[in-house]
């Protein structure tokens, strides 16, 4: 028996139970993981309160974590007990140990903790995809990144920063715009007061950028369409203000042949391959120190509820964590 | 006096009606050009019928032509009276015998690409560079999904992508087109008026699906094109010969794995003069060496445009249409 926090229904923060499960044996192809930290992302909120569908319920949710392995399944071969591993993402964190499929976990190397691998492959990972493959970000670009000061902008500032772009990004108040500041951010643009459209057409001498990352959606999404250059990537990754509204696609051309891309992490770490290589990209940052990963807030996993009251309360700043 | 194809109000092919016109003198900028071929595109039935707005009345479509100059304005300088050229750019009128355009849109034809020729490929060559060269690289390998194979941009396209070391999977509508695309190279033509377009993409790919489409129907296969593609693929519309697309929900890329859509269109790809003739040196080049053959499987003279009209519309024609002048 080991204990996890466990949903019987979907609902607030108190639907979260600390609870005794039954864990079998890692099946074939499978490694267990006795996890040290678990990562606490804003989607654990989404599928506690079934905005997001679970596949069934009771469930388990968490999507990144980190630890040891405890056994290896039948046909297992690059793991053995004692590993130290992380993986993302993979829903059914929030639990002491779990069975995950040996080809989805990597490797975490000695410069990085797993503390720091718990906050950051989710994160982490999807900066990666996003400045490396969405669109290849080169040196000299200068990028529009929405919401610079939230947990994928914090990490995308710096790891901008480190590939030698100049990163315009935009943040919903004064302290944030100095946060994303310390991060690498040039130009943080606070929304409420400066029109972010103005002020990359300023920056970019009436060219407009190459790309914007754009996870705010509904309230940014029209106006980022014009901060671009002809030819350029709107990669819209994420809603947090609301779904977009129904697109028309000759929009695209009137702005100068744009290209509009909804990736996903799952498109993108679809591999093996795919995913060692995006894991292995942010352990070198992290490694050199180039990108850094704040952790404001360690909790125990059993007060996981408390957790999402803060997250959702906005009472957190930074990353946030779970001891297990 | 000039013979033109006037439009009075848009409408059905009928509406063009044959008429003289006075066209002037050049003005500043410009040369008069006195056409010996005039391309047919899609674009051109768009105009006529109102989908897309005229610029005024009375109207004359036809976006390019090729033919040889016959007057300049004085401070026009680097083209001269008897220069043979093509254009594909800048308004719309290219259905008359002979017109006043200003130079920067004017490619000068080499001596061993005919006007014809010309008339027949500018347009439509100069639409598969910009989406065969200026998208996403197409690496040998690459399998590719391109609809209305066998039309005008179609086999061009098709062509270009095989010389690239591409696999191409084609549409067309009846087993006469799909033997033309065939014979232009298609690996895999798929007659979508009696097979499943994404069974058979799905078939021949694995399950995998395509990197790319292009795709120039528009309102009738966009979701189908979507449906084709694998994860992180391109949907590159470039037409909408069914009628536009209506808006959709962006999540649609999202469920069907990261995939990019674009809306390509001339006017940013051929944006200068020096984009113009770069473009066109490209495709020139690639009629020369035959990695590029353009079939002119249509010919009208220019008062026939009405009946050219039609057979475009109904989905009688092959590869390109020019009118004779």
């Amino acid at each position: 028996m080991v204990k996890a926090i466990q949903i019987r229904k979907t609902g607030g923060p108190s639907v979260m139970k600390w609870q005794d499960i039954d864990l079998p044996a890692p099946g074939p192809g499978e490694v267990q993981i006795k996890h040290t930290y678990v990562g606490l992302n804003y989607i654990d909120c989404y599928f506690r309160t079934g905005l997001y569908p679970l596949p069934g319920l009771p469930a388990i949710i968490g999507m990144e974590g980190a630890g040891v392995v405890e056994a290896v399944g039948p046909g297992v071969k690059f793991f053995r007990k004692g590993n130290r591993v992380a993986y993302a993402p993979i829903q059914g964190a929030y639990a002491q140990k779990r069975n995950v499929p040996a080809d989805r976990i990597v490797k975490v190397p000695k410069k990085v903790t797993n503390k720091e691998a718990a906050a950051l492959m989710l994160k982490g990972t999807t900066t990666e995809y996003l400045i490396r493959r969405t669109y290849r970000v080169k040196r000299g670009d200068t990028v529009l990144f929405h919401a610079a000061a939230g947990g994928v902008g914090l990490i995308a500032c710096q790891w901008l920063k480190h590939l030698g772009a100049t990163v315009v990004g935009t943040v919903g108040s004064d302290a944030k715009a100095r946060l994303a500041k310390r991060h690498g951010c040039d130009y943080p643009i606070n929304y409420n007061k400066e029109d972010f459209r103005e002020a990359v057409m300023d920056l970019t001498n009436g060219k407009g950028v190459p790309v914007v990352y754009d996870s705010v959606g509904k309230t940014t999404f029209s106006k980022s369409l014009e901060c671009l250059r002809p030819r350029g990537v709107m990669a819209l990754f994420g809603q947090s203000s609301g779904p977009v509204p129904k697109f028309d696609p000759n929009q695209l051309a009137a702005k100068g042949s744009l290209f509009l891309t909804r990736p996903s992490l799952m498109a993108y770490n679809a591999t093996r391959r795919e995913l060692e290589t995006s894991a292995n990209a942010l352990f070198d940052v992290v490694s050199s120190g180039a990108v850094k990963i704040k952790i404001n807030q360690t909790y125990p996993l059993k007060d996981a509820a408390q957790a999402h009251r803060d997250l959702e309360g906005r009472k957190t700043t930074g990353s946030t964590v779970f001891r297990v | 006096m000039t013979g033109a194809m006037v439009i009075h109000a848009p409408g059905p092919p009928e509406v063009m009606n044959w008429e003289d016109i006075d066209i002037g003198q050049p003005r500043a900028g410009e040369a008069r050009v006195r056409h010996t071929a005039v391309g047919i595109n899609y674009l051109d039935c768009y105009y006529r019928s109102g989908s897309y707005p005229s610029p005024k009345l009375p109207l004359i479509v036809g976006k390019e032509a090729a033919g040889v100059i016959e007057a300049v304005a004085d401070d026009v300088i680097g083209l001269s009276i008897g220069d043979r050229v093509v254009y594909a750019t800048g308004e719309i009128g290219a259905y008359v015998e002979e017109r006043n355009i200003p130079v920067e849109h004017l490619i000068p034809l080499p001596d061993d690409i005919d006007e014809v020729t010309a008339a027949a490929a500018t347009l439509k060559g100069l639409t598969a560079e910009f989406l065969v060269f200026r998208s996403r690289d197409i690496l040998p390998g690459n399998v590719v999904l391109v609809h209305a194979v066998a039309g005008g941009v179609g086999l061009i396209l098709c062509q270009w992508l095989k010389n690239l070391g591409a696999i191409v999977i084609g549409t067309v509508s009846t087993d006469e087109k799909a033997e033309i695309a065939r014979s232009s190279g298609c690996d895999y033509a798929v007659v979508y008026t009696r097979e499943n377009v994404v069974s058979r993409v799905k078939e021949f790919t694995n399950g995998k699906g395509v990197s790319i489409v292009f795709d120039s129907v528009g309102k009738d296969t966009f979701f189908c094109s979507l449906d084709c593609l694998r994860p992180l693929g391109l949907m590159m519309c470039f037409g909408q010969s069914s009628g536009p697309v209506p808006p959709f929900d962006i999540r649609d890329l999202h469920t069907r794995q990261g995939l990019y859509l674009t809306r390509a269109s001339m006017d940013v790809h051929a944006s200068s003069q020096t984009r113009r003739v770069e473009m066109a040196g490209r495709l020139f080049d690639a009629i020369r060496s035959k990695a590029v053959t353009i079939e002119i499987n249509q010919r009208y003279a220019l008062n026939e445009a009405v009946l050219a009209h039609k057979d475009l519309e109904a989905r009688r024609t092959t590869g390109s249409s020019v009118l004779l002048v």
